[in-house]
């Protein structure tokens, strides 16, 4: 009984990013350039790994958590975000999706 | 690379598209060489959780008996929820032609099918560019290493930047006709998804959601057996959700809805004690034909799967994985033809874009483009659902007298504040289109 309480908690996103495999590169591959005109919002909400965040006015990219999906870059245009795959291999490692 | 600089063919991609064609032309005896940039084939992709088998079987005639097959689906539900009501629709197949897998399991299958057959598979490379040399394709690069061939196969998926920098594909956008799902897999007993979801032994069911589990937006949920696993998640078209989210209408993370969908009080039934084992996103299309490229050929290359926009979206299924298998097989049997009539010019490789316009896939991109239409009308996401559960909770939770049906819907749509006749246009209009 107890057991099922504790799993039909709603997770946050902290939590459901604890059950991935990343094998994360130390170099940066995404990286917002210029965040004038880009849909903060959307980012925000939208990018499904919760890599964008606010450090008050500024919009930060936290490319450890991401899981290569392009959302982001197709939100934004290459003057406002850099986009590149990680290198060799790099990155999320899906096992049951 | 410490490999060979010239190859027959070069495949950039080991998906379901990118295996197809390198196993194809392996086994025809052709120098392959197939680039994957994850570090094992498969390891970067995510899908719902459902595959047509046939298109495969003509690949790899051995699908049924050795693919990491989890069930074989012989129940597909649909349903509409509204609220604490759902409308279900279940079809029990009479024959079962799709099966679930977990996408990274089945592509490392397929990827190993390309290496037995003699293609060279190198895991761990990210391919820069694709070569041109003048006007036409000559191999690809990675980093500082060239490796050319005499045709590449373009097998990249739905992100395609190497055709966008060969000026071959626009630059993804909002508009470009592209969704995103999220998803999440739970981890349950294989006796009890069987019992839960009146399945007998091996069999799966498939299950799309519509209604207010994506808050009004337009896209849908999705709900696969695996073996002792269940795969939930949504997809939403990207640019209605950017819009929403922009003007405030979104309020919540993607991650939140999908959770919802979770513990939602109707579906957490079937899964209650399930652990979430992984959870992920991608970029999908949405269906139809609008991420098709003008092109499907240049001189020396061959566009395949996502990356040519090949994913069939009727509303009631998704298949994306067997019309990439078959695109991978079309351009295959293209090289190969090729080489017989004297080369990879230009008019032996549009061959390709004949037999895909010929084949399958682009008969059910174009006879389903209605989904276009539907991906971008919120009707069909907010007032269609209300109307269908309104009309059912007047006929189903009557006191005493249980109105006619046609009463029940005219009532319902009143209350919605829908003019029925511009509905039922709107719907026929579209229907016949699905």
């Amino acid at each position: 009984m107890t057991a099922e309480i504790v799993r039909l908690k709603r997770l946050k996103l902290e939590d459901l990013l604890q059950r991935d495999v990343w094998d994360v590169d130390e170099v940066r591959h995404i990286e917002v350039l210029d965040q004038r005109g880009l849909p903060i919002k959307a980012l925000l909400l939208l990018c499904p790994m919760g890599c964008y965040t606010m450090a008050g006015e500024r919009l930060l990219m936290s490319y450890e958590g991401c899981v290569e999906c392009a959302t982001c870059r197709v939100l934004s245009n290459p003057h406002q975000i850099r986009w590149e795959y990680p290198r060799s291999g790099r990155g999320i490692q899906y096992r049951f999706t | 690379m410490s490999i060979p600089s010239k190859f027959d063919v070069v495949v950039v991609g080991a998906g379901p598209a990118g295996c197809s064609s390198a196993y194809l032309l392996a086994k025809a005896g052709l120098r392959v060489l197939l680039i994957e940039r994850g570090r094992s084939a498969g390891s970067k992709l995510l899908w719902g959780g459902k595959a047509y088998a046939q298109p495969i079987r003509e690949v790899w005639p051995e699908l049924d008996r050795e693919a990491p097959i989890h069930r074989w689906v012989t129940r597909e539900r649909f349903s509409f929820v509204w609220g604490d009501r759902v409308l279900t629709i279940e079809y029990k197949l009479g024959r079962s032609v799709a099966f679930t897998s977990y996408i990274p399991e089945l592509v490392l299958w397929m990827a190993r099918k390309a290496e037995g057959a003699g293609a060279l598979l190198v895991e761990d490379v990210t391919v820069d560019e694709i070569v041109v040399k003048d006007g036409r394709v000559v191999g690809v690069r990675s980093g500082n290493d060239i490796v050319e061939a005499d045709v590449v196969i373009d097998a990249e998926g739905v992100n395609r930047m190497l055709l966008e920098k060969l000026g071959l594909a626009e630059r993804l956008n909002i508009n470009s006709g592209l969704a995103l799902g999220v998803k999440e897999t739970l981890s349950l007993n294989s006796k009890l998804i069987e019992e839960r979801f009146n399945l007998d032994k091996g069999e799966g069911l498939a299950w799309l959601v519509a209604g207010d589990i994506t808050k009004g937006l337009p896209g849908g949920g999705f709900i696969y057996t695996m073996r002792d696993s269940i795969g939930i998640g949504l997809v939403l078209a990207l640019g209605p959700a950017a819009k929403a989210a922009e003007e405030g209408v979104l309020k919540e993370h993607v991650s939140s809805l999908v959770e919802s969908f979770r513990l939602h009080p109707y579906f957490n039934r079937f899964w209650r004690e399930a652990d979430v084992i992984e959870y992920g996103g991608r970029m999908t299309i949405e269906g139809g034909l609008s991420m098709m490229p003008k092109r499907l050929y240049a001189p020396g290359l061959l566009i395949v799967g996502d990356a040519a926009g090949f994913l069939v979206n009727t509303g009631y299924t998704i298949r994306g994985v067997d019309t990439a298998v078959y695109s991978g097989k079309l351009a295959a049997e293209t090289v190969i033809e090729a080489l017989n009539k004297g080369g990879f010019t230009e008019g032996n490789l549009k061959a390709y874009e004949d037999k895909v316009k010929r084949s399958y896939i682009y008969r059910e991109l174009r006879d389903h483009s209605g989904i276009e239409d539907v991906m971008k009308d919120p009707f069909y996401f907010t007032k269609l659902p209300q109307v269908i559960l309104g009309s059912a909770s007047k006929v189903f939770e009557a006191d005493y007298e249980e109105p006619t049906l046609i009463k029940s819907v005219m009532e319902a749509s009143r209350d919605t504040g829908l003019s029925l006749v511009r509905a039922f246009l709107k719907l026929a209009r579209v229907v016949r289109r699905l």
